[in-house]
């Protein structure tokens, strides 16, 4: 065991490794590893979560999680070995070296070649990351008491309105360590992270929030709370909503739920170098309005920032679509390689999937309009607060399916109407952007599936023609 | 204890004889530690989970050579009842030490749970003390596979699979897992659980004529997985199974589309395990039934009072959990709050029978769980997750089916899902689609897809094939706040339903 453990007490609220600690460990354990190459990367998340449903608080939880990966290369074979403990990292050292060196002997197809990393000193855009956009004293504040409190508050008002609170606040503290011998490139950088979501059913009535920040007092969870409140109680009483095309305004939510299939539908550097996807196949052509720009971008101020990947690539701003033209693709440093490009810092790897670059940070760029002034330019329409079950039916057309729900409303003459049904569609992400002539200020972050520290953020958009339901056929 | 203690290669060729946490009596001295810890005024009720879990994941591309991956982590989980409300803490385990933090913190968070006003109490129901052990029977090893059969295998499944030009993208994997979890609680059970598991994927995607088409094998959610060794991978045929998906994501690239309307068809065991999943064993938890997972996970269209009384699909319609059931991935000896497996039927000919309930939610109907508490692992508070749910099968072979059926379709293979938070309205697309013509199976079609509302789909189902042709699949799941993954079992044999809504998602 090393001393990293000892500052792993019952109560804090801070990073549980520190840097000097975790990239020494990782310095020391490489330094003789048997291998042509080596390197390795320490996770590190802990977090309080409260969730409450209903008149109670019944997940109140405290998980921490430790990964420890080493990756080694042999003769131009790679293996990975991975430990949950510091005690562990050598034995992690040594499985990885033998491994790829038995890949070796075995003649296993070797792994693809990467880009280099930036020689130590060299790396502009590392330097430039503003490091103040990490760590929130706020959240380090914003106790599991206070989430509590806050649940409280959210489940007796819901109560006395007829209806049910159901939720999640929580506070999580990320450290991330990365070193390679060869590169001499050590790297680490720790923040805080604060979520809140909430659903409030009144009768047929619902209302959705979530929001995910570096810093607690961004949420402001308590007018959440008032605002979901309030809108679970406007949606009682909901209208059928007739199948067919409507302009619409998409809540933060629902907009930002668009922005998880960027990377199924090709902005991604192995499907650029497979020659399929939008890059590929439209790269330099509009593909959505002018008024659009998603952009992968873990340096802005915006989701959940962070410097540098698993592969210590710094992260930078990548336009994936910029004024709606589909201009660039998210690399690791293998497809970097393939494209003869550089890496943007998009090295991703989960569970039950191979390694690949993914989107993690994905933002659609905001204006100037608030959420009112985009619906006060619709006259007969609709509001859609939230997609669900979003799910690719056909990646070349970009085309998927998902279901609308909690506070949708009908829009007449520019104002909210009344509520209305939620209702299934099927249509074209990037068809759908393209008929984008409002996109609005404030934004919301949600998590991205499966993606470490990943965040999709998007503020209220105006969509001309958006396709709501199935065709009624007559049944047979 | 010392976490170094007892290796693999110390024991001999036991494959459950790995890692740290292989010894039931080490492991029972921890979560004792535990238990004691959390032994103050106002704690009704504890249990520890102590798990050491080890993943080998090796993947192929045509562009990459060997990805290969092996992790490992050991930690523990502790949930507290303290004055009827939970608290819950996991850590990795560095030190002996951190048995004692994690149980602090658990016992911290349901103090923070305890101060919520008005809030409901629960009172768990006392269940006998289970104690036992059990262990996935391996006839081959998966982790002894030498590291050149591996690569081999590979090699041979991503050569078959890319065979034709029209490939331009595919993927061979291969995986193998094996676990430790020890469970106490302060009933006074104590159990020991190894588990291991094998599976392999292969995935194609195939460019031209416009359109991109995809095919996979054994099935379209991460490949399949069962609880087994390296013999089950060898009986999935890989290469050859591999080469037909290759040739058919080509020949689906000139395929006619797929009609809509209304039509008869029969549907494969892979897409039928993804419909069970969806719209019956999510709808069955009983957790999401009473609002639990209202703002994540969602809700359900059932409720609880319709045990025994509410139709949900037709006569032919008999759908079980159980995880006695050896060999899948939703197999186990108890669950993970310590209740002991059990065959339940779920739906008996159309009627709801039983819920998926873990302890707390069973006692808030005033039921007996039904032993579907599962979790991720150590770092995560067990849920309401599927165990071992399947279709019982009917009668009869997929020839015999095709024949009954007629005119129509026999489509498999999940290519898109999506269903409402009740689980109620479906749409689903599948990778391929067969004409059916005069009970004979005809020409290929692509982007077939079929919706509806869960009810009226089971209320479709008209005839179930036999025993012979059923098949299972390992299948993953995600739920809870933080999200945790549930690994499930779900199988049937092939099913035909009438009269349903074709082509959706034109």
């Amino acid at each position: 065991m090393t001393d990293i453990t000892s500052s792993r007490t019952a109560e804090t609220f801070a990073p549980a490794l520190g840097g000097d600690r975790a990239t020494d460990a990782l310095e020391r354990a490489l330094q003789d590893a048997p291998a042509d190459k080596v390197e390795a990367f320490i996770t590190s998340r802990s977090g309080d979560f409260t969730r409450f449903a209903g008149a109670r608080v019944h997940q109140s939880q405290a998980i921490d999680e430790v990964q420890i990966m080493v990756r080694a290369e042999v003769d131009g074979r790679v293996s990975r070995a991975a430990s949950s403990s510091f005690g562990a990292l050598g034995a992690a050292v040594d499985r990885a070296c033998a491994a790829a060196a038995q890949q070796a002997k075995d003649g296993a197809a070797p792994a693809p070649l990467r880009t280099d990393l930036p020689a130590p000193g060299t790396d502009t855009v590392a330097s430039a990351f503003d490091s103040s956009l990490l760590w929130g004293d706020d959240t380090a504040a914003w106790s599991v008491a206070d989430h509590a409190r806050l649940a409280d508050r959210a489940m007796n008002e819901a109560n006395a309105l007829g209806g049910q609170a159901a939720g999640m606040f929580g506070r999580a503290v990320t450290e991330v360590a990365f070193h390679d011998r060869e590169a001499h490139l050590s790297r680490y950088a720790y923040a805080s992270e604060a979520q809140g979501s909430l659903t409030v059913r009144i009768d047929d009535g619902s209302s959705h929030w979530k929001d995910m920040s570096r810093f607690s007092n961004r949420l402001g969870a308590e007018a959440a709370v008032t605002r979901t409140l309030a809108e679970a109680s406007r949606t009682r009483g909901r209208a059928k909503l007739e199948p067919g095309e409507y302009d619409v305004v998409l809540g933060p939510l629902a907009a930002g739920e668009l922005l998880d299939f960027f990377g199924a539908f090709g902005f991604t550097g192995s499907a650029l170098s497979a020659g399929f996807g939008a890059i590929a196949n439209r790269g330099g052509e509009l593909v959505a309005s002018s008024l659009v720009s998603v952009h992968d971008d873990a340096t802005s101020d915006v989701g959940l920032p962070f410097p540098f990947d698993f592969q210590g690539t710094s992260k930078r701003d990548v336009p994936m679509i910029a004024h709606g033209i589909a201009q660039s693709a998210v690399t690791d440093r293998e497809t970097a390689y393939a494209l003869k490009s550089e890496s943007t810092g998009n090295f991703h790897i989960a569970r039950e999937e191979a390694p690949h670059a993914i989107p993690m940070n994905v933002i659609l760029r905001g204006s100037e309009p608030t959420e009112e002034e985009l619906i006060s330019g619709i006259e007969n329409g609709v509001y859609l607060q939230r997609f669900w079950y979003t799910r690719t039916v056909d990646p070349v057309r970009t085309t998927i399916t998902g279901v609308t729900r909690d506070a949708c409303f009908m829009i007449k003459n520019g104002k909210i109407a009344y509520p209305v049904e939620s209702m299934r569609f099927t249509m074209s992400v990037l068809d759908a952007l393209a008929r984008v002539d409002g996109v609005g200020r404030d934004y919301l972050s949600q998590p991205l599936m499966n993606v470490f520290n990943g965040s999709a953020s998007a503020p209220a958009i105006r969509v001309r023609g958006f396709s709501l339901g199935t065709a009624p056929i007559a049944k047979g | 204890m010392s976490l170094d203690t007892v290796t693999a290669a110390s024991v001999g060729l036991d494959p459950h004889a790995w890692g740290d946490l292989a010894s039931d009596e080490a492991a029972a001295g921890m979560l004792q530690i535990a238990l004691a810890a959390v032994d103050v005024p106002g704690v009704d009720y504890a249990d520890v989970r102590l798990i050491e879990a080890e993943e080998l994941r090796l993947y192929s591309t045509l562009e990459a050579g060997v990805d290969e991956r092996v992790e490992n982590n050991l930690g523990i989980g502790v949930r507290v009842l303290y004055r009827g409300s939970w608290g819950f803490a996991s850590l990795p385990i560095w030190d002996t030490a951190d048995v004692s933090i994690a149980a602090s913190r658990a016992l911290s968070n349901a103090r923070a749970a305890d101060s919520v006003s008005n809030a409901y109490r629960t009172e768990l129901p006392p269940l006998p003390a289970a104690s036992g052990r059990y262990l996935t029977e391996v006839a081959i090893d998966p982790f002894g596979v030498s590291s050149s059969a591996r690569y081999d295998l590979l090699a041979e499944i991503l050569a078959a699979a890319s065979k034709p030009a029209e490939i331009v993208m595919a993927q061979a994997g291969l995986n193998a897992k094996r676990q430790h979890r020890h469970f106490a609680n302060t009933e006074g059970s104590v159990q020991h659980q190894h588990f291991i598991e094998s599976g392999a994927m292969a995935l194609v995607n195939a460019a031209g004529n416009g359109t991109m088409q995809r095919r996979s094998f054994p099935n379209s959610f991460h490949g399949n997985t069962a609880q087994a060794g390296w013999e089950y991978v060898e009986g999935l045929r890989m290469v050859e199974e591999a080469d037909r998906i290759g040739r058919e994501a080509v020949e689906l690239l000139t395929a006619p589309l797929a009609p809509a309307g209304y039509a008869d068809f029969i549907i494969g065991p892979a897409q039928m395990a993804l419909q069970i999943h969806e719209s019956t064993g999510h709808a069955l938890e009983l957790d999401r039934i009473l609002g639990d997972e209202a703002n994540y996970a969602g809700t359900s269209f059932i409720t609880k009072d319709a045990a025994g009384s509410m139709k949900y699909g037709s006569p032919a319609v008999n759908i079980t959990s159980d995880p006695t059931v050896p060999g899948t991935r939703g197999s186990f000896g108890f669950d993970d709050e310590g209740v002991p497996a059990s065959r339940k039927p779920l739906i008996s000919e159309g009627i709801i029978q039983n819920f998926l309930s873990t302890r707390d939610s069973a006692a808030r109907i005033g039921a007996e769980s039904t032993g579907a508490a599962r979790s991720d692992g150590w770092g995560y508070l067990p849920v309401c997750f599927s165990t071992n749910v399947f279709l019982e099968p009917g009668s009869g072979s997929t020839e015999e089916l095709e024949d009954r059926l007629g005119n129509g379709f026999y489509i498999d293979d999940n290519r898109s899902w999506s269903i409402d938070e009740r689980r109620h309205n479906f749409q689903f697309g599948t990778e391929v689609a067969y004409e059916v013509t005069n009970g004979k199976r005809g020409r290929l079609l692509r982007g077939f897809s079929y919706g509806g509302t869960t009810p009226e789909f089971w209320q479709s189902v008209e005839a179930v094939a036999g025993p012979e042709e059923f098949k299972a699949f390992g299948m993953p799941c995600g739920k809870g706040e933080p999200k945790q993954w549930g690994f499930l079992g779900h199988g049937a044999s092939p099913t035909l339903v009438r009269n349903v809504r074709i082509g959706v998602d034109k």
